[in-house]
Parts: C-alpha cells; sequence; structure tokens
C-alpha cells in the first residue's frame, strides 16, 4: 500500500516510540501494540518504508481508537496524533482497506436519509413539533443527528433554555444535515465535504452568521474541521461557532440568567471534542460553580480524561471494546461518590447512561441548567 | 501452541514486536522478526512459556516496554517475543517501605500510588511513564535519585526469577540484574521505597567544574546537567526561550540559591530527553558512564562532534551521559551519522569510561562491563546450555559482536 498524505509522511518518522500514549483507553483494555498509538505509527512507518503492508487485522485494529486525543497530550515529540489518525483512516479508504462494515453501513445510511442513525428524513426535526421555531436567524441552533434522533430531551432543553434567555434564533429543521463528523472521524471524508457544502448552503440561504451546537462532535467538526474544509475548498468560513456551554458560561457571567441553586454533589466528564480537541474546559464547570453543585473531579479529567469509548466510530463498529471503555469512565465517576455524572455531549451521555447501569445519574449539563433557569 | 496465554502470531504484530526504540540502520536488516508474541497472566504462565520453548528449543525475549535502544529486547534470532504488559500488579508494603512488583509495572503508576501513600520511589528512570520494574532491573539502569541511590539493582530488596529451572528467590542480584533476561525472567521484584519529601529544582549556569562541585558538594537528590547545544536543540522543536547556557539542575530537600523557576521548567521535562528527535527526523545517541573528573574531556569531545549531551550525576561519582545529534533517518547518505555512537564510546572508554548498557549492540563490550563477566558465563552455560534465553544479548555471539567492534574501529 502508498501512503501519499504528507502529514503522516512527516510525522511518523518523529515518533520516539517511548510509548508514553500507552493512556490509549482502547490499548488500556486489549494490551496489543496494534492498538497502542505508537503501535499504529511504527505501522505507517513500516508501510512507508516497504516492510509491511496493512493487513487486514492491522486495519481493523488501527480503527479500535476514539480519536479521543490522549495520545497527542502526552506526545513526546508533540504529534498532531488526532490528525494523523483520521488522516491514515482516509488513506485506508482511499486505498480499499477501508471502511470498515459498520463504518459503510453508516455512510449509505447517511447517503440516503442525512444521518448515520437510518432514521427518516422527515423525522428529522420531530422533536421540535411544538416550538414553531423561526427559519431564519443571525444565530442558528444545529441540533445534529444523536439529538434529534436518539436523545431529544438535548434539543428540547437547549430550545427551552434559549427561549428563558430571551434569544432570537432560528433551526434549519428537516433541511439540517449530518455535520459529517462521524465520516471525518472514519476516514469517509467525500461525505462529509458534501454535507459541507449542502449545510453551508442552507446557513447562507438562512442569513446564518452564528451556530450554537449542543454537540461537542458538532462543535468541534464545524468549528475545526468547516473551517479547514472550507479552506480547502475555496470557500469562504466567517461563522461563528459556539458551544451551549460557553453560551450558558457568557449568558450567566453577565447576568442575563440566573440560576437557582443546585446543591447536589458532581462529577463532570469532559467530552473529548469538547476539551481535547477543543481545549473547551472551564465554561461547564464554572456553570456548575455557578449553582453552588459541590464538583469532585474523577482521577482523570481535563485533558487527561479518559474518553466515554463512544467516539471515533468505536460504539458503531467495536461495540464490546467501547462499553469496556465506559465502564471504566462509569468506575471513576462512581469513585467521586458523585450523585450526578454530567457531561456536555449527546453522544457521551447516550453511552455512558448504557455503561452505567443504573449505577449513577447520567445528564447532560443542559438538562440541570434548563430546569434550574430562573423565568 | 500454549492454551489460554494471550498470544498473537499475524505479521503485523510481530513486526511491532520486533523493534525497541533505536533505528540502527543497514543490520537491523539481517533481524528476523518474532515467531509469536505471548503476554503471560502470571507466574504460572511465564513457567509454561519457559517449558514450551526449552522443548522446542525457541529463543525467548523477555519485554517490558521496548523503551531502551540497547536491542535487548528485540528478537533478532526470531522466537517468542514474552511481553509482561498484563504482568502489571503491585502492592505496597507500608510498613517496612517496599514495594512488592510484577514486572509489568509502570514506574510512574506505582510513583503515583506511592505518594498518595505518603512514600515515594527513591530511583526511577527518565522514562518512568512508560517504562516497566522488569525492564529496568534487566537494563539495571540509572536515573532520577541515582544520585543519592545508585542503580535500580542497589534498591532492590530481593527478586523472583523463572528460568528454565524453575522458581528461584534471591537476594543475589549480580546473576540477574542488568543481564536483559539472559538467566531468567523477574516475576516479582521487592523495591526499597522512601518517605515522600518536597523536592525544590535549582539551576546554576555553572561550567562542567563547577557543576560536579555542587553536585557532589552536599548530599542532594539529583542532579542533571544539561549543555548549551543540548538546550538550543530542546528550544528549536519545542519553541522555548531556556538559556542557552550550560545549566546544572540540583534537586533537593533544602534551600539553595539557584533558578528555582527555572529549575522548575527544566524539571518538569525531565522525561522529555526525546523531544529532539523533531529535529531530525531522529537522532542518534551514545550513551556512557564515566568518573566525573574526566567528564570535562569527554565532554570536549562528542561536543565536537555537534551533539548535545545531559549529565546524571550518579553515586559515587560516577555520570551517565547522554548524548544526541539530529539524524534523518529517511535519508539514506545519514546513514554514517550512526557511527557517532561508536565514537562517542572510544572517545569514552579513552578516558576510562565505558558503555551505559550491552544488550545486543554492545555484548562485544560485556567482558569490561561486567566485572564478574567470566563467572555470569559459567552460570549462563550451567542454566540455559541451549542459550534460548535471549540469544546474542550479553553474551557476545554470532557475528553482530565482531560487526560492531569492526564498526568501532572504523569509526
Amino acid at each position: 500500500m502508498r501512503i501519499d498524505n504528507e502529514l503522516i509522511k512527516n510525522e511518523v518518522f518523529i515518533c520516539a516510540q517511548c510509548h508514553y500514549c500507552r493512556v490509549c483507553p482502547a490499548y488500556s483494555v486489549i494490551k496489543w501494540e496494534s492498538t497502542s498509538p505508537r503501535g499504529r505509527v511504527y505501522l505507517l512507518k513500516g508501510i512507508l518504508k516497504g516492510e509491511i503492508d496493512a493487513e487486514i487485522t492491522a486495519v481493523e485494529d488501527f480503527y479500535k481508537c476514539t480519536t479521543c486525543g490522549a495520545c497527542e497530550v502526552v506526545c513526546q515529540t508533540s504529534i498532531p496524533l488526532i490528525d494523523l489518525w483520521e488522516r491514515a483512516r482516509a488513506e485506508f479508504v482511499e486505498k480499499g482497506k477501508a471502511p470498515l462494515p459498520v463504518h459503510k453501513k453508516l455512510k449509505d445510511y447517511a447517503e440516503k436519509n442525512g444521518n448515520p442513525y437510518g432514521e427518516k428524513r422527515e423525522e428529522r426535526a420531530k422533536w421540535a413539533e411544538n416550538f414553531a421555531l423561526s427559519e431564519s436567524a443571525e444565530l442558528l441552533y444545529f441540533a445534529g443527528c444523536t439529538a434529534s434522533y436518539r436523545m431529544k430531551e438535548l434539543a428540547v432543553n437547549s430550545v427551552e433554555f434559549l427561549r428563558k434567555a430571551k434569544m432570537d434564533f432560528g433551526y434549519a429543521g428537516v433541511d439540517e444535515l449530518c455535520c459529517g463528523s462521524p465520516f471525518l472521524r472514519t476516514g469517509q471524508r467525500e461525505i462529509a465535504y458534501e454535507f459541507f457544502r449542502k449545510n453551508y448552503e442552507i446557513w447562507d440561504r438562512m442569513g446564518v452568521e452564528k451556530i450554537l451546537t449542543s454537540c461537542a462532535g458538532c462543535y468541534r467538526t464545524i468549528k475545526r474541521d468547516y473551517k479547514e474544509i472550507g479552506k480547502e475548498l475555496g470557500m469562504d468560513w466567517d461563522f461563528e461557532v459556539i458551544h451551549i456551554s460557553q453560551l450558558m458560561w457568557s449568558l450567566v457571567k453577565s447576568g442575563e440568567v440566573e440560576l437557582e441553586e443546585f446543591g447536589e454533589q458532581v462529577t463532570y466528564h469532559d467530552p473529548c471534542h469538547l476539551g481535547r480537541h477543543m481545549n473547551v474546559y472551564d465554561e461547564p464547570r464554572k456553570v456548575l460553580e455557578s449553582m453552588n453543585a459541590r464538583i469532585v473531579e474523577m482521577e482523570s479529567n481535563r485533558e487527561n480524561a479518559l474518553c466515554c469509548g463512544a467516539g471515533g466510530g468505536l460504539k458503531s463498529q467495536f461495540k464490546d471494546l467501547s462499553m469496556e471503555i465506559g465502564k471504566r469512565r462509569i468506575e471513576e465517576a462512581l469513585n467521586t461518590g458523585a450523585r450526578y455524572l454530567i457531561s456536555c455531549c449527546p453522544f457521551c451521555k447516550l453511552h455512558l447512561k448504557q455503561a452505567s447501569g443504573g449505577r449513577i445519574e447520567v445528564v447532560d449539563l443542559i438538562e440541570i441548567v434548563n430546569k434550574h433557569a430562573k423565568v | 501452541m500454549i492454551d489460554h496465554i494471550p498470544q498473537r502470531s499475524d505479521l503485523t504484530q510481530r513486526y511491532l514486536y520486533s523493534h525497541d526504540i533505536a533505528s540502527p540502520p543497514i543490520i537491523s536488516k539481517f533481524f528476523k522478526l518474532a515467531d509469536v508474541v505471548m503476554q503471560p497472566e502470571n507466574e504460572d504462565d511465564v513457567l509454561r512459556i519457559l517449558l514450551y520453548a526449552k522443548e522446542k528449543k525457541i529463543p525467548l525475549i523477555a519485554r517490558g516496554s521496548a523503551t531502551s535502544g540497547y536491542g535487548g529486547a528485540v528478537p533478532y534470532k526470531g522466537g517468542i517475543v514474552v511481553d509482561f504488559s498484563r504482568m502489571d500488579h503491585f502492592e505496597v508494603d507500608e510498613e517496612r517501605k517496599i514495594l512488592i512488583a510484577e514486572p509489568g509495572a509502570v514506574w510512574w503508576d506505582i510513583e503515583r500510588k506511592l505518594n498518595k501513600l505518603g512514600l515515594s520511589l527513591r530511583v526511577y528512570p527518565t522514562s518512568a511513564p512508560s517504562s516497566t520494574v522488569g525492564g529496568w532491573i534487566g537494563q539495571n539502569g540509572y536515573g532520577v535519585g541515582s544520585l543519592a541511590f545508585g542503580s535500580i539493582a542497589e534498591n532492590v530488596e530481593k527478586i523472583r526469577v523463572a528460568n528454565f529451572e524453575g522458581i528461584v528467590e534471591t537476594r543475589d542480584l549480580r546473576f540477574y540484574a542488568g543481564l536483559h533476561g539472559t538467566t531468567g525472567f523477574v516475576v516479582k521484584a521487592w523495591i526499597k521505597v522512601k518517605d515522600y519529601e518536597d523536592l525544590n529544582a535549582y539551576a546554576f549556569h555553572v561550567d562542567v567544574e563547577e557543576a560536579i562541585k555542587i553536585a557532589y558538594a552536599r548530599k542532594h537528590y539529583s542532579a542533571l546537567y544539561l549543555t548549551r547545544r543540548y538546550l538550543e536543540m530542546k528550544n528549536m522543536v519545542s519553541g522555548n526561550e531556556i538559556p542557552e547556557k550550560d545549566t546544572l539542575v540540583i534537586v533537593t530537600a533544602e534551600k539553595l540559591d539557584g533558578d528555582e523557576e527555572l529549575g522548575e521548567e527544566i524539571w518538569n521535562d525531565r522525561f522529555y530527553p526525546l523531544r529532539i528527535r523533531r529535529a531530525g527526523p531522529g537522532v542518534v545517541a551514545a550513551e556512557v558512564l564515566i568518573d566525573a573528573e574526566k567528564l570535562k574531556a569527554y565532554l570536549n569531545s562528542v561536543e565536537g562532534f555537534g551533539a548535545g549531551t545531559e549529565v546524571w550525576f550518579l553515586k559515587n561519582s560516577l555520570c551517565s551521559v547522554l548524548s544526541f545529534m539530529p539524524v534523518d533517518e529517511r535519508d539514506g547518505r545519514s546513514v554514517f551519522k550512526y557511527t557517532f555512537s561508536l565514537k562517542a564510546l572510544k572517545e569514552a572508554k579513552k578516558l576510562g569510561g565505558r558503555v551505559y548498557s550491552t544488550g545486543l549492540y554492545f555484548s562485544k563490550e560485556s567482558k569490561s562491563f561486567y566485572e564478574n563477566f567470566d563467572e555470569l558465563l559459567r552460570f549462563k552455560k550451567s542454566i540455559d546450555p541451549e542459550n534460548l534465553l535471549n540469544p546474542g544479548k550479553v553474551f557476545p555471539s554470532g557475528s553482530l559482536p565482531i560487526i560492531m567492534g569492526f564498526l568501532e574501529v572504523l569509526s
């Protein structure tokens, strides 16, 4: 197999093979080098040197990674590993070694319905039926696929909160399409570019200037990936993108929204796409602090937080591994003695709730905040 | 093969478990890949692997985290790589201040747990975030704390070893520590730890002679000396702005009048000497042990090659000296730069120094490296007559020692 990507060609030779990246949640469970970040880098280097080809088992193991970025934080030689994994997966797809079967199925669903869940396009905005939301505004609420189809309470709470805060905002309804995150993470870049074009067109038509997401994955994709894609395609990209945790903090800080006391013992799970990928660590904690919540940090937190186990296509393709990582995170949460495990991402909430087996209450920050926002 | 022991023999795994952190050009092309990788989960598994290998006459290569560059974990003749990563349990006898660890336990995991108990390791390697108890004992390495406490072997109370003769528990480490698993596999180690104490790091811009005086003037915990060239390289790749001057860092419980802020900055980076690979991409390293009074002469010679150096001051006026030269391993013409390791060793030997470790690449040095080499050789032959325990390491065999000797002369 030939590797053409320049980032890969340059960076893999910098790896010191020091194995500080053993913090990888997937490797911690599996314990085989083919799933460790350094093993994956060494494999890429071996392919470049013509010493080995990417066997099917190697490609499968390469995908046993949530792209959480824990490896990038500890990398001795500062390799941009998240980008490296995504670019390597794209190479595997281009060279016919991937996608893996379930990832391919998600793409087929998305091509047909605009979401990777195989749900009907016309049902995307069902959660918003009672809201009569505007179809044009400077501020757009982008619900994302998970909140639209699987965790509707997050979209509902977000909109209720925006109304309480007297925000003027719009929603694209059934015109909203998947942001493309699952496909960028699994190397199927083409369809993500298509979603970029279509979403961009709709936002342009609606007169959008600012995009608000309640999903950490959508936030990362629209703020970071779309900017890059726009540049690559020679399109102007001047949308401001914010995550709802940032908006909440900004409204609380300015006094525009007042929150009732929430004096519970809680622990906060940093979603990888919000924390490590986008450096948003403080705002969710500040919102909780402003409500007098007693935050007890888990053993691993902030940039060293353990991933929930769902991202990077892991949950869809390797359920058991994904669940094992989720259970480890739940153990960390239980060790804090907190009553609530709070996160800021529908995908994290969905997965951690499943992994918790009901042993701890898993909620999204927007649910707590909306419930305690004074009208 | 052997039931119920995690193992893999697909080409990818064999490839990934057949190297360590070094990338020696040309010679590594002649190395074989591991035939299979096994991950024992307990002592019984290790004994079963030993029995199987003896019966089938297959080499066994112990592997911790493969974070060294001496080839000790490289299965260059093929065989079974025994990866100890699943045997990573450890516990602490707080009363006796003894750590009891399996070989795959990682030093920094241990230190974090010890700190919670008000204890601390006496010594740990500068690769502590990933390197293992078994690996470091196998190398008998020096590192952080070695100024006060010496090598790891000096801090081990006893070890439990598995080899073809079964299980041995011994306080006499001479036949096992620093022998890269050629005489048996450490399956448990009892290691002395100390009370936790708040340590401060102080930086001093001094020349090497002054650095030696300060390092050995009082009983400090650790002392690290970085040359100007090394700091230049580090700044270049990291964007840091550490003053590019020869710098000594003393880590001690005492109050000193050095620069504490700079000392902490450098100390916090102690696990990251390989950041400078970005300058190559890649580095060629030379690591020697040399007496402090010869350090200046040695540094003059390696700096002459354009290398940057970090020096760890050790107990008894010994220094562990690690020098780096950036090299682009993608560039075929850079192959000659790898002789730097041998040139530096030659210079060190002229000054009475020696290689830091033997492993595969420096087994030719073993006769002078180990004071009791003849005794070790007799022991090796008695417990491993077929030479199956990590063959080619420590005890010279085959053509590699001759090739390395020849290259040293040429360099």
